[in-house]
């Protein structure tokens, strides 16, 4: 009697698990506060709203993610990647497919949206500088690339991504509408006369902590990190001039197990109001075109379109086909 | 009753003999273990260096073919060399020191040492990263004490690197240390000192040759583990001076060029499997930990 209740507790149990199972999916992002943000805006929405429970992992790896495409054992459902990136492994297989019939695609940003991915938040890279740490800020890429009248430590990105070969390239006086293709000779180049100068920042606090400390008092920087330092009282100058927008995206790895919940997952994530409270709680911009409406006018006016000054949106198809080279390439340039 | 105690007498004397192993039987779920995810995944990784993205040595050649990746390979083996030498230089006199403390002072060394090594690597780098900054307090001390006009570059170089992968490694060649130079009979000393020998004296023709071994086993230690580091010079270090393990990550995560990142893995695992041989060969089993 005691056994067969314990085997139906066990049973019972199981039956429970496996359900859980099937309700539970997974979203991968890079952690930190950004991660904060989209659970908080995205995913604790979505749970409530189809039941699903949504698990946070992180941070994003593409090796990883390639190797759970290619075991066949793939635990990520929805995955925050870079928008080059996103181009690249659609066109390499290790994506599935997104819905569009679950996916309204009709208000999304077109710069952010492939067949395999929409985008997840995007940014402008602008040259921010810390006014109390030196007299005169730059205002210019060009500016920013000359140590003669800046003199001094300066940062920017440091991983191989849209955004910093771009800047040197506007520094060095080409236009816009001739970066693409990238004339990389000339750009690492351009890099040298200032490489001895610059400080990397790998991630978005770190750069935050660089310019708050004048460790470098200005460079190259994600536009929402100025935003949230201005918000913490810091006087920080952002030259809007020639802001460079790249983007991240939001994909679903080949063989998921939870497509469907997936593609659902990204609906909401990619509407309106949704990409209005991932916007106001980081300071990256929404690519849904109809959240600024959403949002607080104020915030909405510290937003990448929103300015003025002139706009270069990185070429996320150039940059997935050349990816490999232009990394292998850089990463030998910073090691030398 | 008699039976019992038969039995007894039996189980007392039995254990000596059944404690050693005649076969590999109680080894056998460490080597499984091992195994499974040592041996198997070295095999596959050696796999993909060869065969991806296609069939050959291509990668091996593309690796030591390159100015820019044989200079990360140098830098490797200078950082490590760095590191290791200054740990000796430093933790040489504290491990003599502790060694001839009175015991409960040296407790209380130990404990500060220890609870050091216990402390989060990551946590223990961040702390030198803000330290070392140019607004950190090091610069601002020196620049108040008037020793410096302008604050000095201490991190995202070569020195941030050292300092901070010394400061992480000096445990690992105090402990080994402490023990060698604690088996030295302090008679020995005296009988150095009655002889006729000056403190220096004492010190580098006796105290330091008996504790060679000791030394040996520390700085090797130490150097095999400064070459696959990758914390601490990510952190710390400029990428002009990016090591070995840096390289790898930067393969596997960010260009998910595995046959390369493969390749450059067993190379780090060639030299460190040599250098371990060349320590056994040098100073047998007996000397690992310096005991």
């Amino acid at each position: 009697m005691k056994k067969t209740a314990i085997l139906a507790a066990l049973a019972a149990t199981l039956a429970i698990t496996s359900m859980a199972k099937a309700e539970d999916m997974v979203f991968t992002s890079w952690g930190g506060t950004t991660q904060d943000a989209q659970k908080a805006a995205w995913a604790d929405k979505f749970a409530a709203e189809s039941g699903v429970n949504v698990l946070m992992d992180g941070p994003t790896d593409y090796g990883k993610l390639k190797a759970m495409v290619e075991a066949k054992g793939v635990t990520w459902d929805v995955v925050d990647v870079e928008g080059d990136y996103a181009v690249q492994a659609g066109a390499q297989g290790l994506l599935e497919p997104l819905d569009f019939k679950v996916i309204d695609k009709t208000k999304l940003d077109p710069r952010f949206v492939t067949d395999y991915s929409v985008g997840s938040f995007y940014y402008s890279f602008v040259i921010g500088c810390n006014k109390d740490a030196v007299a005169e800020c730059p205002k210019t890429w060009a500016d920013l690339f000359d140590t003669a009248k800046f003199p001094g430590k300066r940062t920017f990105y440091k991983w191989s991504a849209p955004g910093v070969i771009e800047a040197a390239l506007l520094a060095d006086g080409v236009t816009p509408d001739k970066l693409y293709p990238l004339d990389l000779d000339r750009a690492f180049k351009k890099l040298d006369t200032i490489k001895s100068d610059i400080i990397w920042w790998s991630g978005g606090a770190q750069s935050q902590q660089l310019l708050a400390s004048a460790e470098a008092p200005f460079g190259s920087f994600w536009n929402g990190r100025l935003t949230a330092l201005a918000a913490d009282g810091m006087t920080v100058e952002t030259s809007w001039e020639q802001n460079i927008t790249a983007a991240d995206s939001l994909v679903v790895p080949k063989g998921a197990k939870n497509k469907e919940a997936a593609m659902k997952f990204i609906a909401l994530a990619s509407s309106a109001q949704a990409q209005a409270d991932m916007a106001t709680a980081t300071g990256y911009a929404p690519t849904n075109t109809d959240s600024p409406a959403l949002m607080d006018a104020k915030i909405a006016g510290t937003l990448p379109d929103k300015q003025t000054a002139s706009q270069v949106n990185a070429d996320m198809n150039y940059w997935a086909q050349h990816r490999d080279e232009i990394g292998t390439r850089w990463y030998a340039w910073q090691a030398k | 009753m008699s039976n019992a105690s038969s039995t007894s007498a039996l189980v007392v004397r039995a254990p000596r003999r059944n404690l050693l192993p005649k076969t590999l039987g109680p080894a056998m779920p460490a080597l499984i273990l091992l195994f499974l995810f040592f041996v198997l995944p070295v095999v596959s990784l050696l796999l993909r260096s060869v065969l991806e993205p296609e069939p050959g040595l291509s990668n091996y050649a593309t690796l030591l073919g390159s100015e820019t990746y044989l200079r990360i390979f140098l830098n490797t083996f200078l950082v490590s060399a760095l590191v290791t030498v200054l740990s000796l230089l430093i933790g040489f006199p504290v491990a003599w020191t502790l060694a001839i403390m009175p015991a409960h002072w040296s407790r209380i060394v130990f404990a500060i040492l220890l609870l050091s090594m216990w402390t989060n690597l990551l946590a223990r780098t961040y702390a030198w990263m803000v330290l070392l900054q140019r607004t950190g307090i090091v610069n601002k001390t020196l620049m108040n004490l008037g020793l410096i006009d302008q604050p000095l570059t201490l991190v995202n170089n070569l020195v941030g690197v050292t300092i901070g992968m010394v400061y992480i490694m000096l445990p690992f060649i105090i402990l080994p240390l402490y023990g060698v130079i604690r088996r030295i009979d302090p008679a020995i000393l005296q009988a150095a000192s009655l002889c006729g020998a000056t403190r220096w004296q004492s010190l580098w023709r006796v105290l330091v040759p008996l504790a060679a071994p000791g030394m040996a086993a520390g700085a090797l230690m130490v150097f095999v583990m400064s070459l696959g580091y990758f914390v601490t010079p990510a952190l710390l270090g400029g990428t002009s001076n990016m090591m070995l393990a840096e390289l790898i990550a930067q393969f596997v995560q960010s260009l998910v060029n595995w046959g390369m990142g493969s390749a450059a893995a067993f190379v780090l695992l060639v030299v460190t499997l040599a250098l371990y041989a060349l320590q056994l060969k040098l100073f047998g089993t007996s000397q690992m930990g310096g005991r």
